[in-house]
């Protein structure tokens, strides 16, 4: 993947140490996405402090957008688990905000997308895994909640435990995949449209020093990159949100798995099960 | 018919052909087949997965046109199936970037 990408503006150096001797040396770098990690924390760490440090009951500026914007979580983990889904709104939005941080932050040259790696996104999913059970058991209580793996007929219990598993062993995989595969998949087109628009030569050619090659290489570049930036970053753009929602609306339909399943006994079809 | 069969067993066969004869320096004979699997496969998915949802738009369209009170929902509910057909594409276009880049077949 080095071959395509650039590498960002910054990045950390690491170091190795050995405990033994207690001395450090320089050993490579930080991987980026551990790195824009932080700086996506930061940067909505600062957000938020900044726009909760004065909170007026008149919201202005900023705290007036983290609020409509919260809101909006809100209403739709109404409108999804219910009001006793409400507890849950500080995962939930964080994971909203910080996956469409991460997604947005991939689109910006010079800055590393942290969802354009699979460690990241798997993180976020096994979050999302052990909350959802840990959830449920606290809620039901750990042989409630096991029972429900056990299907509605004793007789198919053997058959229904192992199926229930997997499928929830599957579900931390395709959160990871899917939001992985498009921002990564989206990455790859635009390296591959550029490619096939010879951005490359191009720019190779506006920097050759030729009079002719700086004009039609310049003007090149410029057309290829008007042209990607114009088509290809608004769909980008709409990946980014609709996968930051996405992600958010199945961790709450687990969630509401994970709850709702005391009361209806078996039976009751999830809306989005696979 | 007959033309594209050939055509196709041909393509396939190209790379093993060409690469047989300097396999040695470092990878076999195989690695130009999982590019081309990693090319078809993306294929297949996508133009599956392009049937697969366009299904499900066609009937959640339908269902809007019919209760617009309820588009609402539907449109949520569409959403996510979308991404839940979607992924199974993405399992497929994972498979191939692992094939292009990991490259665990050379």
């Amino acid at each position: 993947m080095e071959v395509i990408e650039h590498a960002p503006i910054f990045r950390m150096p690491a170091l190795a140490c050995d405990w033994a001797t207690f001395t450090c040396h320089r050993a490579g770098f930080i991987p980026d996405h551990v790195t824009f990690t932080w700086v996506a924390m930061m940067l909505l760490g600062g957000l938020a402090f900044v726009a909760s440090r004065r909170m007026d009951l008149v919201p202005r500026g900023l705290q007036n957008f983290f609020e409509v914007v919260l809101e909006q979580i809100q209403q739709l983990i109404d409108d999804v688990i219910g009001p006793e889904g409400r507890r849950y709104l500080p995962l939930i939005a964080t994971l909203a905000m910080f996956i469409l941080t991460a997604n947005l932050m991939g689109l910006v040259p010079g800055l590393a997308g942290p969802t354009n790696n699979l460690n990241t996104t798997a993180a976020c999913a096994l979050v999302v895994f052990f909350a959802y059970h840990g959830i449920g058991i606290r809620k039901q209580g750990l042989v409630t909640y096991v029972k429900h793996f056990m299907g509605p007929v004793v007789l198919l219990a053997p058959l229904m435990f192992p199926i229930e598993v997997i499928s929830h062993l599957a579900r931390p995989l395709s959160l990871t995949l899917r939001l992985f595969g498009n921002m990564f998949g989206g990455h790859m087109l635009l390296a591959i449209i550029f490619f096939l628009m010879g951005l490359d030569g191009l720019l190779g050619w506006a920097l050759s020093g030729n009079p002719l090659g700086v004009v039609a290489g310049g003007l090149g570049s410029a057309v290829v990159t008007v042209f990607t930036v114009g088509f290809l970053y608004p769909l980008k753009i709409l990946v980014s949100f609709l996968q930051a929602f996405i992600f958010v609306m199945l961790t709450m339909l687990y969630i509401s798995g994970a709850i709702e399943e005391a009361e209806h006994h078996g039976g009751e079809p999830h809306p989005a099960h696979h | 018919m007959r033309v594209l069969i050939a055509a196709s067993v041909g393509v396939l066969a190209f790379p093993g052909l060409a690469l047989a004869a300097e396999a040695g320096d470092g990878g076999g004979w195989l690695g130009p087949f999982a590019v081309i699997a990693a090319g078809v496969g993306m294929a297949i998915a996508a133009g599956l997965c392009g049937l697969g949802q366009g299904r499900a738009v066609a009937a959640a369209v339908e269902a809007m046109g019919r209760q617009p009170g309820a588009a609402a929902r539907i449109q949520v509910a569409m959403i996510i199936g979308l991404a839940l057909i979607e992924s199974l594409a993405i399992y497929t276009l994972v498979v191939a970037l692992i094939l292009l880049f990991v490259q665990p077949i050379k």
